[in-house]
């Protein structure tokens, strides 16, 4: 498993899943271009070497786990694993937490800025899509927070716009871990809350980051869990909050509770960029530090990024947790990247009203990133999104089907589909598509019968095909 | 090389149109788009804005962005007069454009 960036990068070498760009790139869209364009192609990672306007010691670093490829590669199992099997290997180790370790020395530390020295345009920050209200350097990183409270230490990852030399814009939505910590114990005091931004730690820190884990749950840990040893950390130079040692860069400051700057608007995970702008938190940094040489990772964010591997999966599995404590009878669950973490499908092991009523109550009641559920039965494949629909389109019924909750204060707001008004209150919507039989059907008399070749034959006659099946001429 | 005569060219976000009044003395934040590191680099100021014609020779240019981002057609002329704080007072997740429109008010 990769220790750090620089560890990551050479196994995606070794798999053959990193494309070097040696060629000078402006960081001014073109980078935010090619990197785009890769990720819609489900192209490799990038490592643009040489920035215009940058020394040739820093260097970008893009997309690290936008395909699932590159998932595997970070969980160190075969590049050629299926999205199942790295579904699997993830829920095998997310129970299994491994507490982090606090070291004195660390790569982090080789370069240190503090005070009047620091200046984040040293950064090549890329301004990443035209009309983005600036420039983004806080789309692949981990950002450390603490509840003053309860000392819980919370890892997220939240998008950060560089505002001038010290100052940082972002956008960690209010129902966000950071943002509910922010707002009840720093902002209701008037205290600026520390905060440190670590970008290019190992890919698997940031995958914790990233992942839907419950409130007060130790990402740190978690990360442990899934690499299989534990996070070096090393403390802040301006704050006693513990930061990734190994990481390429950190931006110490403090997110101030009573002074505010312009954020956004932003082309986000969901494909669009939907007018989000000026709502968000003010950072002023106190001490930057970096390896020798660092290396800025970066998520072009739009259509397929590395959220619709990373934070989709993560999602899928705490939703079944989740559904599983309620005593829904959910058997898998999968978010498609193709959804932008807006979707996901739900496989039970049986359906109806009262189910469908159980998982919206559920996965809507303290925030909802979801606005669209298929409840599927056994017999269909869920990584199948072709054979998902296949039951969505004849299992459904248009008008019993449907099954729709409303709320306000805790929708996506972010889901392009809502009006400019809808979020700004956070009001929003979530529907589930039940896709299963009615329980009062009997499967005797009233289930249609699926007409696939698993469904409709015998046994034996199934059996007598496959084995002919060259026989009869067919290649595969 | 450039003449320093030449006139500087700042990018601005709006929310409607109607926040960029005609001739009017107005709260903006303003982006630098001067080539270089520091571009995109973030103002608040007070200045005022004008689309006639016979006001633009005298005056800064000004791109006008929507909320989306997109950048309107017709550009502005800017006469900035004066600066006001990176830091302004308002609270975190609350409307930034309010938060610059106190800050203008308390300085008049």
């Amino acid at each position: 498993m990769s220790d750090d960036t620089r560890e990551f990068i050479e196994t995606l070498r070794s798999t053959g899943d990193l494309l070097e760009i040696d060629e000078e790139v402006s960081w001014d869209m073109e980078l935010g271009a090619i990197s785009r364009l890769a990720c819609e192609k489900d192209g490799p990672a990038l490592w643009f070497k040489s920035i215009a306007d940058y020394p040739e010691d820093v260097s970008v670093f893009v997309n690290p786990m936008a395909t699932w490829r590159r998932v595997a590669a970070a969980f160190g199992v075969a590049p050629t694993s299926s999205v199942k099997e790295i579904y699997q290997e993830y829920e095998r180790r997310e129970g299994k937490l491994i507490p982090p370790v606090t070291v004195d020395q660390g790569p982090c530390k080789e370069v240190r800025w503090v005070g009047d020295t620091l200046d984040l345009f040293n950064l090549p920050a890329p301004m990443l899509h035209d009309g983005d209200g600036g420039r983004y350097i806080g789309t692949w990183d981990l950002a450390v927070s603490r509840d003053p409270n309860t000392g819980w230490v919370n890892w997220g990852m939240y998008r950060f716009m560089v505002y001038d030399s010290t100052h940082l814009t972002g956008f960690p939505r209010p129902t966000s871990h950071l943002g509910k910590v922010f707002q009840d114990h720093y902002v209701t005091k008037g205290k600026a809350m520390p905060l440190a931004i670590v970008i290019g730690a190992d890919p698997l820190s940031h995958f914790a980051a990233a992942a839907t884990y419950h409130l007060g749950g130790d990402e740190a840990a978690l990360a442990g869990g899934l690499r299989g040893s534990p996070v070096e950390l090393i403390r802040c130079e301006t704050s006693d909050l513990l930061v990734p040692a190994r990481a390429e860069i950190v931006i110490e400051g403090e997110v101030l509770p009573d002074r505010v700057a312009l954020e956004g608007p932003y082309g986000e995970y969901p494909g669009y960029r939907t007018g989000e702008m000026g709502n968000g938190i003010l950072f002023r940094a106190t001490a930057f530090t970096h390896r020798r040489r660092p290396i800025l990772t970066v998520d072009a964010t739009g259509y397929k990024d590395d959220s619709s591997t990373i934070t989709a999966m993560s999602g899928a599995v705490a939703i079944k947790r989740r559904l599983e404590r309620h005593g829904v009878p959910v058997v898998d669950v999968y978010v498609p990247p193709e959804g932008a973490v807006h979707l996901a499908v739900i496989g039970v092991q049986f359906g109806g009203k009262e189910i469908a009523r159980k998982i919206l109550e559920t996965l809507t009641s303290r925030r909802a990133l979801l606005s669209k559920i298929f409840m599927v039965e056994t017999d269909v494949d869920i990584f199948d999104i072709g054979k998902v629909l296949h039951a969505f389109s004849t299992k459904c019924h248009p008008a019993h089907g449907v099954h729709a909750v409303h709320y306000e204060g805790r929708a996506n707001t972010l889901t392009p589909c809502y009006s400019q008004g809808e979020r700004a209150a956070q009001k929003g919507a979530t529907v589930l598509f039940d896709c299963t039989w009615p329980g009062e059907w009997s499967r005797q008399w009233e289930v249609p019968v699926k007409a696939t070749f698993d469904s409709i034959f015998p046994e034996s006659i199934r059996q007598k095909v496959l084995e002919r099946w060259r026989g009869y001429g067919f290649n595969q | 090389m450039a003449s320093t005569n030449e006139p500087k060219i700042w990018e601005t976000f709006v929310r409607r149109p109607t926040d960029l009044a005609e001739g009017a003395e107005t709260p903006l934040v303003l982006r630098d788009l001067n080539p270089g590191r520091r571009k995109y680099g973030m103002r608040h100021v007070v200045a005022i804005v004008s689309q006639k014609k016979e006001d633009l020779p005298q005056m800064d240019i000004l791109r006008v962005r929507t909320v989306v981002g997109i950048l309107l057609p017709e550009p502005r002329g800017i006469k900035i007069l004066h600066e006001l704080p990176i830091e302004l007072p308002g609270q975190a997740y609350r409307d930034f454009f309010t938060a610059l429109r106190a800050a203008a008010e308390k300085r008049e």
